[in-house]
């Protein structure tokens, strides 16, 4: 698609992407430099500083339960993306294949969800949730962020099945599929790359979220990792290096899904794109 | 099974029909359901219930009076609110833009000027949205500080001495959280324009060059245009995540030094639970979600609504 460019160019423009990728990263090469660092050395003000030691992850994974937070964070995210998955192809298909009477209504509702601020919704939600008896639980956390997730995947998902061929989904129902097996055996293979999309940022999106754990999850045995740096920075005030190297491991495991699955996720970011 | 059997009898006689597309059973709503749940217990109720205990006052002994819009009054008369509106409109101005221009020349030439190292790019340009944000901001907060702090030294190579943190001083502090969002967000806006830069139909694009456009041309005439879809949901996704605001300012400063960077997150944390005013709390939520709802609809009257990841149907095409 593409006429070759003078090589020139071609470095050039390599060569100044490395340059800004070099700055972009600066944040968090430090992160990972002072953890690795001796604690004559954690206060100097350079990117790096030698010679690099592994005490400080040594110290960290011995002394605390950081495991159980990443557990935690694990069962939360793991079953939230189950719920949005779930409900946002049932509720896809209902209005994309079986064009139920008053779905789009609802699909119209449902997509104000996108327009609301969690900023506006932690305080009812806290009241709510205590109602409940969810605070501190897990599913005090997981129902709202599926609830805030799932329109979002309905946005991509529907307007993925709306491009895939009506053929396949008539010819099922002409085999004498009922709905149910229609939706199981055609839509769910047909739209796999809009779901491992939408399955990847949901992860990401919760594994990250901050405002509502932080408020719902004040027990230590339910905390997600997002929320524990903060007792760290107090705790390790004195000691950076081992308060980095907190932070590099509470950051690291969604950093490494993400390099393990980009390929998949932006894949089904163009696939989207093509069809939506 | 006697009822589908004879439903699906009534579907075969009228064949053209747009009911002969439908799957037959009331039992199908279901499939809506779940969703629909999740949506009025998690959303519309906690809306709803926000908004009529905004217009309640809770006094000592615990007895809810009406209090009528004297609660709107009290968070426009106060001078915080007015401080959350002003940062709330930089962070905008300054965020959105600023996240396009660097997202977008980035995705550009990753796109049409790079092949082996394209993976590579596109990975580590969206590494700080998957970096856990309150890694982040105790990272930034090392990165500001004086003395220790890299950033600091770095300022003091081009001459610029500062005697404290950026963020702690008032007049500089939400400029220094602005930076640390545009840096966290800069690779969603390049991913999104990397989709849309991919999925330009080739046939246009070489057109274009056998009329003649090449280079800054191509992009400035073709490209940009044609990314307009990706540019109007980045808008949109830019100003409700601007209002969503809470993490980085929380965990950097708290809203402070002295409210100087206090956002509608903040405010509303600080107020329902560290001061656990209630009604005050609601009535800010409200008017942080009556905002949200003013400035999609304006968009979506203006620009028209869409929020898929990156293109859509009718406009690609």
């Amino acid at each position: 698609m593409r006429r070759h460019h003078p090589n020139i160019s071609r470095i050039v423009i390599h060569a100044a992407l490395f340059a800004l990728l070099a700055v972009w990263m600066i944040p968090e090469v430090y992160m990972l430099s002072i953890g690795l660092r001796t604690p004559d050395q954690a206060f100097d003000a350079t990117l790096m500083a030698w010679p690099l030691t592994l005490d400080n992850f040594a110290t960290v994974i011995r002394d605390n339960a950081i495991v159980s937070f990443f557990l935690n964070s694990l069962i939360v995210t793991l079953a939230t993306v189950a719920i949005v998955v779930a409900c946002s192809t049932l509720f896809a298909f209902a209005c994309a294949v079986l064009h139920l009477r008053w779905s789009l209504v609802l699909y119209a509702t449902l997509l104000t969800t996108l327009m609301v601020p969690l900023a506006s919704l932690v305080l009812p939600l806290a009241i709510l949730l205590k109602t409940f008896g969810w605070v501190n639980t897990y599913a005090g956390v997981i129902f709202p962020y599926a609830a805030l997730g799932a329109p979002f995947a309905v946005v991509v998902l529907k307007a993925f099945m709306e491009d895939s061929p009506k053929e396949l989904f008539e010819a099922a129902r002409v085999d004498g599929c009922n709905a149910w097996q229609t939706y199981w055996h055609v839509a769910l293979p047909l739209i796999r790359p809009a779901l491992v999309f939408v399955g990847i940022w949901q992860f990401i999106v919760t594994w990250n979220e901050f405002f509502l754990a932080l408020i719902i999850l004040t027990r230590n045995e339910v905390k997600t990792l997002t929320i524990v740096p903060m007792q760290y920075s107090g705790l390790y005030m004195a000691n950076p290096g081992a308060l980095f190297a907190v932070l590099t491991l509470i950051a690291l495991p969604l950093i490494l899904l993400y390099v393990v699955v980009q390929r998949a996720f932006v894949r089904g970011l163009l696939a989207g794109a093509v069809k939506g | 099974m006697p009822t589908l059997a004879s439903q699906g009898e009534t579907i075969r006689l009228q064949p053209a029909t747009r009911r002969s597309r439908r799957f037959a059973g009331p039992w199908t709503y279901l499939f809506l359901a779940p969703a629909v749940l999740l949506f009025v217990v998690f959303i519309a109720y906690p809306i709803v219930w926000v908004a009529c205990q905004s217009f309640f006052s809770e006094d000592r002994d615990h007895t809810a009076s009406f209090v009528g819009l004297e609660t709107y009054w009290a968070v426009l008369g106060d001078p915080v609110f007015w401080i959350v509106v002003r940062n709330m409109v930089l962070w905008g101005l300054i965020t959105i833009p600023v996240q396009m221009l660097i997202g977008g020349t980035v995705a550009y030439f990753i796109e049409r000027h790079t092949n082996a190292w394209r993976g590579f790019f596109r990975t580590m340009f969206f590494l700080p949205v998957v970096t856990s944000v309150s890694v982040i901001s105790l990272v930034w907060v090392q990165i500001y500080a004086p003395y220790y702090g890299i950033g600091q030294e770095y300022l003091r190579h081009f001459g610029i001495i500062m005697a404290s943190s950026p963020i702690g001083d008032p007049s500089t502090a939400i400029y220094a959280l602005i930076l640390v969002n545009i840096w966290q967000w800069t690779g969603f806006s390049m991913l999104m324009y990397v989709a849309g830069i991919a999925n330009l139909p080739t046939e246009v694009l070489d057109a274009a060059r056998v009329d003649g456009a090449r280079g800054l041309r191509l992009a400035w005439s073709i490209i940009i245009p044609m990314l307009m879809p990706v540019t109007k949901s980045l808008l949109l996704l830019g100003i409700i995540g601007t209002l969503q605001t809470f993490p980085v300012v929380q965990l950097m400063t708290g809203g402070g030094p002295n409210h100087a960077s206090e956002v509608f997150g903040t405010y509303v944390f600080r107020t329902s639970f560290v001061l656990g005013d209630t009604g005050k709390g609601a009535t800010i939520s409200v008017i942080v979600l009556v905002l949200a709802l003013i400035l999609s609809l304006v968009q979506i009257v203006y620009l028209g609504a869409d929020l898929a990841p990156s293109g859509h149907k009718e406009e690609s095409r």
